[in-house]
């Protein structure tokens, strides 16, 4: 066999279509097996507008004078099964053009299927995002931003001691007798207007509410970052709770009567509970304000004596002498009253 | 946590992405069912493969019954079609060295879905 067979039948038996054309006339003088294979029609086209009708021949020749290339891609079906070429053309000196065909079909296959996968991807991650997100909020409604911080890096959460805060315990007066008198559903719903009115208060004055149980609301300023007037913030809260209450009393059916005490001193605060946790305070502070709220009448803020000395200054309050404090002994307890 | 799905079992996208392309040259060559993809643009016939093996394996994607039923409502698909693609699946799986009770697990899912395709 001569070198030529070989050549000729090497470039028969080869996966790349490979075709010769006259530049002028763009006749196909020889094609090869595998460019039939993909070609081959009832008609037998010898001409590469004929067998190519898409193609951009201006184009193509255009791209053939200025560099003696020109590259592009056909698509047809094969049976049902959609194939794509890509095309090379390479002009030579001797009017030959050279056509070299490679069936990209599985690479555009696999970049589709790419594409499918990484928008079904990409949707999840915005979904998976979204619902972190909704937990984080949730998380943030039960402890202090560091708090979680801390849990969500570590898991746990180390008791910490915060001194010196403040804390304010609110309780409505005669709540139970409410709820049992009214209808229950319509005084849990005022509740949570209510509460959620002392949120956005008690978060202008730096104030973190801390829970409620039933109709106790407890909040605290102080923590988890420290505040130099943790006294004036849980003043301000509470008197502001007051005439929120004084004025939506006037224009609502229930009336909604509380007792405030305000304390300062130092509370440990924590996530308590491993399945159901919650975060709590707990301390000398956090006892004392619940039992000087006992001491106020309705409508009334009691101050522990060492914060009223704090507040002298700048607020309105009245020493109502010793109390004998459960706990505590006896103490001067003051009275906080809205100066405005 | 979460049980593990045939999708992470059987190594994850790039696994199952050589499944897909079975499957989509089994289903081109098939004569009973390649006919429904006769006028179905490339692109769009890999994104449903790809999506229809991965769903089927609990790989990130799924179609509520609502969109299944849609679908496929304005396609002619009798039981015998859903039985042929059963028969495609299986052995598409198995040759893809899935474990005989992986395999059924998965057709079982698919055939779950008869009564929105079929109709």
């Amino acid at each position: 066999m001569t070198i030529e067979a070989i050549n000729e039948q090497l470039l028969r038996a080869i996966g790349v279509g490979v075709a010769l054309l006259d530049s002028r006339t763009l006749q196909f003088g020889f094609r090869n097996d595998t460019f039939d294979d993909w070609f081959s029609s009832e008609n037998q086209p010898n001409q590469l507008q004929e067998l190519f009708p898409d193609l951009d021949v201006g184009a193509m020749q255009t791209a053939l004078t200025e560099s003696g290339r020109y590259t592009s891609e056909i698509r047809f079906k094969k049976k049902r099964r959609t194939l794509i070429i890509a095309l090379d053309f390479t002009s030579t000196n001797d009017d030959v053009l050279v056509l070299v065909c490679q069936n990209i079909t599985r690479i555009k296959e696999l970049e589709s299927m790419i594409d499918s996968y990484s928008m079904m991807v990409e949707r999840n991650t915005r979904e998976i995002k979204r619902e972190k997100e909704q937990v984080e909020k949730l998380l943030l409604n039960i402890m202090p931003r560091s708090v979680y911080e801390e849990y969500k890096t570590f898991g746990v959460v180390t008791p910490q001691l915060y001194n010196p805060v403040s804390v304010l315990m609110l309780d409505f007066v005669g709540f139970t007798e409410m709820v049992a008198s009214q209808d229950p559903s319509v005084t849990v719903t005022e509740l949570n207007d209510i509460y959620s009115a002392f949120d956005r208060i008690g978060e202008q004055f730096g104030c973190e509410r801390i829970k409620t149980i039933g109709d106790a609301y407890i909040t605290v300023a102080g923590l988890p970052d420290p505040t130099p007037d943790h006294a004036k913030a849980i003043a301000n809260t509470a008197i502001r709770f007051v005439r929120y209450l004084t004025r939506r009393n006037l224009s609502h059916p229930h009336q909604w009567q509380c007792r405030i005490g305000l304390s300062s001193g130092s509370v440990v605060g924590s996530v308590v509970g491993i399945q159901k946790y919650v975060y709590d305070i707990f301390g000398p502070a956090v006892n004392l304000a619940s039992r000087l709220q006992e001491f106020s009448e309705p409508m009334e803020i009691s101050v522990q004596d060492e914060v009223a000395n704090v507040l002298k200054d700048q607020f309105d309050l009245e020493n109502i002498g010793a109390r004998a404090i459960r706990g505590f002994g006896e103490q001067d307890v003051w009275r906080l009253s809205d100066s405005s | 946590m979460a049980e593990r799905t045939l999708y992470e079992k059987y190594g994850g996208f790039s696994q199952v992405s050589k499944i897909v392309l079975s499957f989509y040259d089994t289903l081109l060559d098939n004569d009973e069912i390649g006919p429904f993809f006769d006028e179905v643009d490339m692109s769009r016939m890999v994104d449903h493969q790809t999506k229809f093996i991965a769903s089927l394996l609990g790989g990130p994607a799924s179609y509520t019954d609502k969109q299944l039923k849609q679908l496929h409502s304005h396609l002619d698909i009798n039981d015998a079609h859903f039985d042929e693609l059963e028969v495609v699946l299986r052995a598409t799986l198995r040759e893809h060295s899935m474990a005989d009770e992986d395999v059924e697990a998965v057709v079982a899912e698919f055939a779950k879905r008869r009564p929105l395709i079929v109709g």
